[in-house]
């Protein structure tokens, strides 16, 4: 018997049982304390509430909401908007990262000194003081009445008002669709087609397919067309109030700032990052050969900054998405808040937040797939050594 | 720049001041290469050698004297700096090549973007210059799954696809271990035999003794000596490349 104990196999299969079994044994232990207080609180835990229509409103949707809706049709509504909120705060903060990382390696030292200063105060300062900053002036911007307009666009301390194509759901769904294909098909043509294709020729097939996808788009939009009435829906003032368009409410304008703001002061280092690792001797090369600064730039520089970025810009971002989470602060009806109200009205907490993490998980897990993807196809092959 | 050019030598320098801020690395140097001339410069590490052949393509800016490559002048003039590294093809020590290309694609991507050749005929080229230099079967691999001295000769092929008039070598085979140091200096001596103006930074005493018409020992930023390889060699009265030259061909 003593003998068996000291046999290293035997031991770590011990030790494996114990750990599992020590697990088990808590996560039973949870769930049978759970069910007991709940059973005292009368609450009946499981999932049926999900079809039960919800009582309450949310403020901003994409998709059609009235309080007659079940709960899991909520859930989806908070999904989408947590989706929406993170895909334009990611893409603000990498427009905005990219220009200020650029900056700091500029050769102009009143560039480098302007992202400095930048990304110090953006970055150093808590995102939930920046999310109620920006809150804060834009509802103190003009009333419905005194707008600031720019094209068709109104800027009111209700929210942004922007115009919005007269078309059908599925047709609008479908030629978003269209458009990012039209983004999505060059990019994957352009790997796929590096060796066979000439850069002169790969770039006109790549374009023709954009403008196929574009086209594509038009065509589905004005196959959608409401009848009778304009193709697009202007906001204009009725009354007191505007009617019209889509309002992008000043929760969300506020949140997405933020987002881009701050995010973007942490991809800026990024950035930075990325175009400091490129060796100085690639880039010597490309000159040498008579390549054009900007030829440099595009063609040795950035593709191999890429490379070096991905992999952290990959974690930032869905650092980023799980800081929509924030909407809560302000009112805006994103994932999280839809669970928070879900728990107040109908007591199931634990589903809930079960739920609410799941779909975190869902969200940020696929967005490292994808970025692990790329990653993979665009890694340097061989041995990156030299010598 | 057109491509009858006018006589006269193929790189004429003179009085050549390079600083590094306050330091004082190449001075007054007065050089004359003529074409299909083939010079090895040498001297000890420091000495500015490389400084000095980075400045012909204008990697390196100048502070004072004129360089004046195939008849045009380098100087701030962008279009006089792109014609010149249009007919200057440079090797590095490191290799530098483009990692995220394919070794064909390596080749090809400056004649196709500069020259403004077709890809069909780039690629022909670029297959051709491949053989010359003896690795035509991995024209589809990555430069990373390469070894060092077939990364060189990479290099030099993706130099010579410019198709220019004049070679640099910065060091070519410092960065190489000792069995892949021949299969460079091969490709090299080919080069030099089929009468490529070349002007070589390199320790490698032998094939400054096979190759050379002139070689040049620099030291402190100046050249010492100027002399044909035999010379050179043999008959050296300058105590600084005495002592150069037993320490390098000492072991």
């Amino acid at each position: 018997m003593v003998s068996l104990l000291r046999n290293q196999k035997v031991r770590n299969a011990l030790l494996q049982v114990l750990y599992v079994g020590s697990l088990a044994a808590m996560i039973l232990a949870c769930v049978m304390i759970a069910r007991r207080n709940l059973a005292e609180q009368g609450i009946t835990s499981g999932f049926d509430f999900l079809y039960k229509s919800t009582g309450w409103d949310v403020n901003f949707s994409l998709l059609p909401a009235t309080a007659n809706d079940p709960y899991w049709w909520f859930f989806l509504i908070g999904i989408v908007n947590t989706l929406f909120l993170g895909g334009t705060g990611l893409i603000l903060a990498t427009i905005v990262g990219t220009i200020v990382g650029l900056a700091r390696t500029s050769a102009n030292e009143l560039a480098r000194l302007l992202g400095r200063t930048y990304v110090d105060i953006f970055r150093n300062i808590p995102l939930i003081l920046q999310v109620f900053f920006w809150y804060a002036l834009i509802t103190h911007l003009p009333t419905p009445r005194a707008a600031h307009e720019a094209f068709g666009m109104l800027l009111t301390s209700r929210g942004l008002y922007v115009p919005i194509p007269n078309v059908g759901g599925i047709a609008f769904a479908a030629a978003i669709l269209a458009v990012i294909a039209a983004i999505a098909l060059p990019l994957w043509l352009g790997r796929t087609s590096r060796l066979s294709q000439p850069f002169g020729e790969r770039l006109g097939i790549q374009l023709a397919s954009a403008a196929t996808a574009l086209a594509t788009a038009a065509v589905i939009l004005a196959l959608g067309r409401l009848p009778d009435v304009p193709m697009l829906d202007f906001p204009a003032l009725q009354g007191l109030n505007l009617q019209g368009g889509l309002r992008i409410p000043p929760e969300f304008s506020a949140l997405a700032i933020a987002i881009a703001i701050y995010g973007g002061s942490y991809i800026a280092e990024i950035v930075r990052g990325g175009f400091k690792a490129v060796g100085k001797g690639q880039m010597e090369a490309a000159q040498s050969v008579g390549l054009s600064p900007w030829r440099v730039f595009t063609l040795v520089r950035l593709p191999l900054a890429l490379r070096a970025m991905l992999p952290i810009l990959a974690n930032q971002y869905v650092w980023l998405m799980k800081a929509t989470t924030m909407g809560i602060a302000v009112g805006f009806t994103d994932f999280f808040m839809i669970v928070a109200l879900t728990i107040n009205h109908s007591g199931q907490t634990l589903e809930a937040i079960g739920i609410l993490m799941g779909g975190f998980l869902a969200i940020n897990l696929s967005l490292a797939a994808v970025f692990n993807r790329i990653n993979k196809a665009i890694a340097l092959k061989g041995n990156q050594l030299r010598g | 720049m057109n491509s009858t050019l006018p006589s006269g030598p193929a790189v004429r320098i003179e009085g050549l001041d390079k600083y590094y801020g306050s330091f004082h690395a190449l001075r007054t140097i007065n050089l004359s290469v003529e074409r299909g001339e083939r010079i090895v410069i040498c001297g000890p590490s420091g000495s500015g050698k490389s400084t000095l052949i980075r400045c012909v393509n204008r990697l390196e800016q100048h502070d004072g004297g004129r360089i004046t490559v195939l008849g045009t002048e380098l100087n701030d003039d962008v279009g006089n700096i792109d014609g010149i590294r249009r007919e200057v093809g440079m090797v590095f020590q490191h290799f530098n090549l483009f990692p995220h290309m394919t070794v064909l694609e390596n080749c090809m991507i400056a004649p196709m973007i500069v020259r403004k050749r077709p890809r069909a005929e780039a690629e022909t080229t670029a297959r051709r210059f491949l053989e010359k230099v003896r690795i035509p079967e991995q024209a589809m691999k990555f430069p990373g799954q390469l070894s060092g001295g077939q990364q060189q000769r990479v290099a030099i092929a993706r130099a010579l696809c410019m198709q220019p008039q004049i070679m640099l070598f910065d060091e070519p085979t410092s960065a190489l271990d000792p069995e892949m140091i021949a299969e460079v200096l091969d490709v090299m001596v080919t080069l030099a035999s089929e009468g490529m103006t070349m002007i070589c930074v390199t320790h490698e005493m032998g094939f400054a003794r096979r190759v050379a018409d002139r070689v040049i020992f620099m030291d402190g930023g100046e050249i010492v000596e100027e002399a044909p390889p035999e010379a050179f060699f043999t008959s050296s009265r300058n105590e600084r490349t005495r002592q150069f030259l037993s320490q390098v061909l000492g072991h």
